[in-house]
């Protein structure tokens, strides 16, 4: 009779479930209070666990005796007190995988290929103080657990405790891809920020980090095959990643489960190169930049010379080569058709090999795309690529559905898997304002602001049949940083970008089987939102304490 | 012939490139191209007898602020160009602080707090370009701690080498408003004193001379009273969520020294659902449900006012907290009163039907009690704009009054004669076009939306539809935050250095040519403030990419 039990449970939705983003698949929770034995360890019983398995249990522990998080109810927790005193104390967690598994990295599992990887787990926290079991089938189905398990857990009085034992929990994604893009070139990011944010994503079980890391505006990355382009491209001689920042950055997501997707923007979104390769650049920073470019400054890649397509191939292949991850986007929005039809040489060009612009491309397109394939990597493209342009691609290539929802039924239609990011519903950056100077009345070209409520409501399957719902990857918000720096990093993206990381784990319906929505999903969000904070991520506020200390109390018809 | 003067005039019209560390930009201000070196010995003299302690601490924080800014100029290269031309500049050894003659000398503090109106904030301030003593004189140590401000923004730092390149420089400044404020809300979520702190210190960085502080609200009444303990002590968010009498004397003598004067609000009679917590018996409509019948956001509840006890209570507070504070100014508040609330409230109705009042007048009997004992206190009490458009409230007639609905509604507050503080929220309101903060309401947009840009601030006319003899009504401006989606973690982003720009309007109100403001020449300036406040550990925002920021008017619109 235990279905029947566990209906009746979620049907009721205990108010100890608040502690979880993103609310997982399927779990039975009870009210059972429960609290964390000060000799609480996790054990593994792995023969030779690996060292990325041994952190995130460390960090683990570190989170529970840290976070010290009171229940956002009235009174954080005195009225618990009793109920604590009385509860059975929790020694242990034990890890294991299920059998036959194969003993791997987090790291490695993290970056297999997108659809490849198992990220599911089962938790049992017993109410009775007996030892609780989280199981998977690899490491990175046991990094999820933990992450789950860490929330749990509220503070009072020095007393560690929960209130919804027992808990079961079976969890698995509904989509593979479930992203946070950063744009590193409007403005610099320092390592440390991109570490911080990191950790803060694999909190809510993000697995990609999209990392724009150069746009026509600064060039940061150093390569070691050519170390002019930061050098000349980047905003300073600080304001670099160098080639060990790079392996820090996905080392540390590795083992915290998520995979770098490096995007070298091509061949638009490119001036920076000039700084090192005039000889490269069309439309060179010309003015009025608004007839060659969507933002100050103007600049692309001559794709139609041989010499840019030998540049930018050498350039995918060397960046590829230093990634552990399968995806590599190049990138591909808002190309100028004026940049070229203004340059002489492209013309020139053009006129002696009989190409059209569109088919010199295609064959700029195939040959960055065929280093990566040969570098074992699956590219990435934004949507104008299948959608505005007549470019030769592979059939596995990944397309980034941006400027609008609607589109992502057009990039169906072509039969390519796609990320949604569209900037109507995960655009971090609208809302406030143009950024273009000399406009005293504009606002920003995709207001309103995105607020998490609208992201929250996105629905990843509109307007696709069924049969084009399994070309839904996952998706990602965004953060274009024109308006944005480490000032203002955490602020502008947390919590709003753990909406999506639910949309794309839980799926369409919650645990109880009704459809995810804002009303329901407000206390959860404050709770890992104060959480996040208590781990030094500086989160917004979504409401005052005072609704946020009685759920509810604030919804509109309250 | 071409007199050096007419070169400087010449200089002035085409507002040389160069001048862009200034904010808010000088009434008047001279200035050449003349790289000048500081001196590794530069020392600040004050030819001030005797020097006011706070006098000192400024010229110490100056000097700390000239050393430790390591301010980059925006320009390609961040002043690897400039080493050529520094190599050869004169060298600055020090600045010397005098008084008019005359001039009595008061401390910054007391000079600071004075009534609006009697400040005297001016100066003027020389820095000769041959490495000859810099002098900056003003009427009071007020006027000298603006320009120490002004002065501390000149410099720039490469290589270990700080510079000015736009030497000599001659300044006559003062303020064309005398409030110039900055609104924060600590009720809807609280901010620990060091957060504040900060706040001022930036405000004091562009010449910003009121705090206005909305310190309690229906969500929590954070502030310890010693009369009224237990306001705070069930009131605020925790025990930990309060402002004691020693942080609010700490934070106004802080804020006084920085020439900046503590305007507090205790908002009343409506917004006073945390006084229930305390004082369940003083609140009608308290927690009442649906909230949206009631007041404006939850949660309901407002001092039942048509109660003489509730009326002694409030005026007796209000008089408690005023005693403690130096400011000539204190708030009553008096926006958004919600009339069901009284309508529905059998003790009220009961109440008006004994007294034979109406509910406008028992407002005007409360409104008057408790204004009369901030007057006993020697304050002036200002009031939200509801208080004289839509309340047949009798108010003195020094009473000044904040128009926040919207800007429209100046002209109509002038016409009642009143003096009064730009605070529209069509232009000032921080908080605006972050969505919707009410549950179950996907769909829910900010009240107030959009944002409101930097840009929109300062485009704002504080005359607009005033008649002439209207114009002295106006005492200035502020821009506010109020916090439902706001908290320390994004204090800084949200404010900086976007209240920076009515922090211009109501200081320089016009081009050195007497035009309008336009943000286009702003634009530049703002970066470098910007730029000069994160140095100094405030987390503004960026305006743009750091591209642009290095390249004036490049990314502008028509570049």
């Amino acid at each position: 009779m235990f279905a029947l039990k566990s209906f009746l449970i979620l049907g009721a939705f205990p108010a100890g479930v608040l502690s979880l983003w993103p609310i997982p698949k399927s779990m039975d929770a009870g009210s059972t209070f429960l609290k964390l034995s000060s000799q609480f360890n996790i054990s593994i019983s792995l023969q030779s666990p690996p060292s990325d398995l041994l952190a995130a249990v460390e960090t683990t522990m570190y989170y529970l005796k840290n976070d010290k998080l009171e229940r956002l109810v009235v009174g954080r927790g005195a009225y618990d007190v009793q109920d604590v005193q009385d509860a059975k104390a929790l020694s242990s967690l034990k890890l294991s995988l299920e059998e036959g598994a194969q003993v791997n990295s987090i790291s490695t599992e993290a970056v297999k290929n997108i659809g490849t990887r198992s990220e599911e787990y089962q938790l049992h926290i017993p109410a009775d103080g007996t030892a609780a079991t989280l199981t998977a089938n690899s490491t990175l189905g046991l990094f999820r657990g933990l992450t789950t398990f860490s929330q749990f857990w509220y503070q009072y009085d020095d007393q560690i405790y929960m209130i919804s034992a027992p808990t079961i929990i079976q969890d698995t994604p509904a989509y593979p891809f479930r992203g946070f893009m950063l744009d590193t070139a409007r403005n610099y990011f320092p390592p440390t920020d991109i570490i911080h944010t990191l950790d803060a994503m694999s909190w809510v079980k993000l697995n990609v980090f999209h990392w724009h890391v150069t746009d026509s505006q600064s060039f940061p990355l150093e390569l070691a095959e050519f170390p002019e382009l930061a050098q000349k491209g980047a905003y300073s001689s600080a304001a670099v990643y160098t080639p060990a920042n790079v392996q820090n950055i996905t080392t540390h997501a590795a083992a915290i489960g998520i995979d770098v997707m490096l995007e070298i923007d091509t061949p638009g979104h490119t001036t920076s190169i000039s700084a090192s390769h005039p000889e490269y650049m069309v439309c060179n920073q010309a003015s009025p930049w608004s007839t060659y470019a969507n933002e100050p400054p103007a600049g692309q890649l001559r794709f139609t010379d041989p010499a840019v397509v030998n540049f930018t191939t050498a350039l995918f292949s060397a960046v590829a080569k230093t990634l552990p991850g399968s995806l590599v986007s190049t990138g591909g929005d808002e190309l100028n058709i004026n940049c070229y039809d203004d340059d002489a040489q492209t013309q020139a060009e053009l006129k002696s090999s009989g190409l059209t612009l569109e088919e010199s491309l295609s064959k700029f397109t195939q040959s960055t795309h065929g280093a990566l394939i040969a570098e074992g990597k699956t590219p990435v493209v934004w949507e104008e690529m299948v959608l505005d342009h007549n470019v030769t691609l592979a059939n596995d290539t990944i397309v980034m559905v941006w400027i609008s929802s609607n589109d992502a039924a057009s990039v169906a239609a072509k039969n390519y898997r796609i990320v949604q990011a569209p900037s109507d519903y995960f655009y971090l950056d609208c809302g406030a304002g143009e950024w273009i100077g000399d406009t005293p009345e504009a606002t920003s070209w995709c207001d309103p602001f995105k607020t998490w409520q609208k992201a929250y409501t996105f629905d990843p399957l509109a307007n696709l049949t069924d049969s084009q719902a399994s070309l839904v990857l996952g998706g990602e918000q965004l953060l274009w940083t024109e308006q944005s720096s480490p000032n203002n990093l955490d602020s502008i993206v947390w919590p709003r970008a753990a909406a999506s990381a639910e949309v794309f784990w839980t799926g369409a319906t919650g645990p109880s089987g009704s459809p995810l929505n804002v009303t329901e999903a407000l206390p959860r969000l404050h709770d890992i939102r104060f959480r996040m904070e208590q781990r030094g991520v500086k989160a917004i506020v979504l409401q005052p304490l005072w609704c946020a200390l009685r759920p509810n109390a604030c919804d509109l018809y309250a | 012939m071409v007199s050096f003067t007419s070169l400087l005039v010449l200089v002035v019209a085409v507002f040389p490139v160069r001048v862009q560390c200034l904010w808010p930009q000088p009434t008047s201000i001279t200035s050449g191209t003349t790289a000048l070196n500081l001196s590794p010995r530069f020392y600040i003299q004050p030819d001030v007898y005797p020097p006011p302690a706070d006098l000192l601490a400024a010229i110490t924080q100056t000097e700390l602020y000239l050393r430790t800014d390591s301010m980059q100029r925006l320009v390609l290269g961040r002043g690897a160009y400039d080493m050529s031309a520094v190599q050869s500049a004169k060298t600055l050894s020090s600045l010397v602080l005098s008084l008019e003659p005359g001039a009595t000398v008061e401390s910054i503090s007391t000079e600071a707090v004075k009534a609006l109106g009697t400040r005297s904030e001016g100066y003027t301030l020389t820095v000769p370009a041959d490495g000859s003593t810099a002098t900056l004189k003003a009427n009071s140590t007020l006027g000298l701690y603006r320009g120490l401000t002004t002065f501390s923004q000149m410099w720039y730092e490469y290589n270990g080498q700080i510079y000015t390149v736009s030497a000599p420089y001659d300044i006559v400044d003062s303020p064309a408003y005398p409030f110039r404020g900055f609104m924060l809300d600590t009720a809807r979520n609280y901010f620990p004193v060091s957060d504040i702190y900060r706040t001022l210190d930036a405000m004091s960085w562009v010449k910003i001379n009121t705090f206005h502080w909305h310190i309690t609200d229906s969500q929590s009444f954070p502030l310890i009273v010693s009369q009224y303990p237990e306001l705070a002590q069930y009131g605020a968010y925790s025990s930990a969520d309060v402002y004691t009498p020693t942080d609010i004397q700490n934070i106004v003598s802080y804020a006084a020294a920085r020439g900046i004067d503590v305007l507090l609000e205790i908002d009343t009679p409506g917004h006073t659902a945390s006084i229930a917590d305390s004082h369940p018996e003083y609140v009608a409509c308290n927690q009442a449900t649906p909230w949206s019948t009631f007041a404006n956001e939850p949660p309901a509840g407002q001092l039942r006012f048509t109660d003489p006890a509730v009326r002694n209570f409030t005026a007796s507070l209000l008089s408690s907290i005023a005693k403690t504070l130096p400011s000539t100014v204190f708030s009553t508040g008096g926006d958004e009163l919600n009339i069901n609330c009284y309508t529905y409230d059998n003790q009220t109705q009961a109440e008006l039907n004994s007294t034979g009042l109406t509910l406008e007048e028992s407002l005007s009997v409360f409104t008057q009690a408790t204004h009369g004992a901030l007057i006993a206190e020697g304050k002036t009490p200002v009031v939200w704009e509801e208080m004289v458009l839509d309340h047949n409230v009798t108010l003195s007639n020094d009473t000044i009054v904040m128009v926040w609905i919207s800007s429209a509604d100046a002209a109509l507050v002038a016409d009642k004669g009143f003096r009064f503080v730009q605070a529209p929220s069509d232009y000032f309101y921080l908080d605006c076009g972050g969505g919707g903060w009410v549950g179950d309401y996907p769909a829910g947009n900010s009240w107030c939306d959009p944002f409101k840009t930097w840009q929109r601030a300062y485009t704002y006319d504080p005359l607009a539809n005033l008649t002439t003899t209207q114009i002295p009504l106006v005492l200035g401006g502020e821009q506010l935050l109020w916090t439902e989606q706001s908290s320390p973690t994004n204090l800084d982003p949200i404010v900086w250095p976007r209240a920076a720009a009515s922090a211009e309007v109501f200081w320089t109100a016009t081009t050195l040519g007497g035009g309008a403001l336009n943000v286009t020449e702003a634009l530049p300036r703002l970066h470098d403030i910007r730029y000069r406040m994160v140095q100094r550990g405030v987390n503004a925002i960026v305006l743009q990419p750091l591209w642009c920021a290095l390249r004036p008017d490049a990314c502008d619109l028509n570049a």
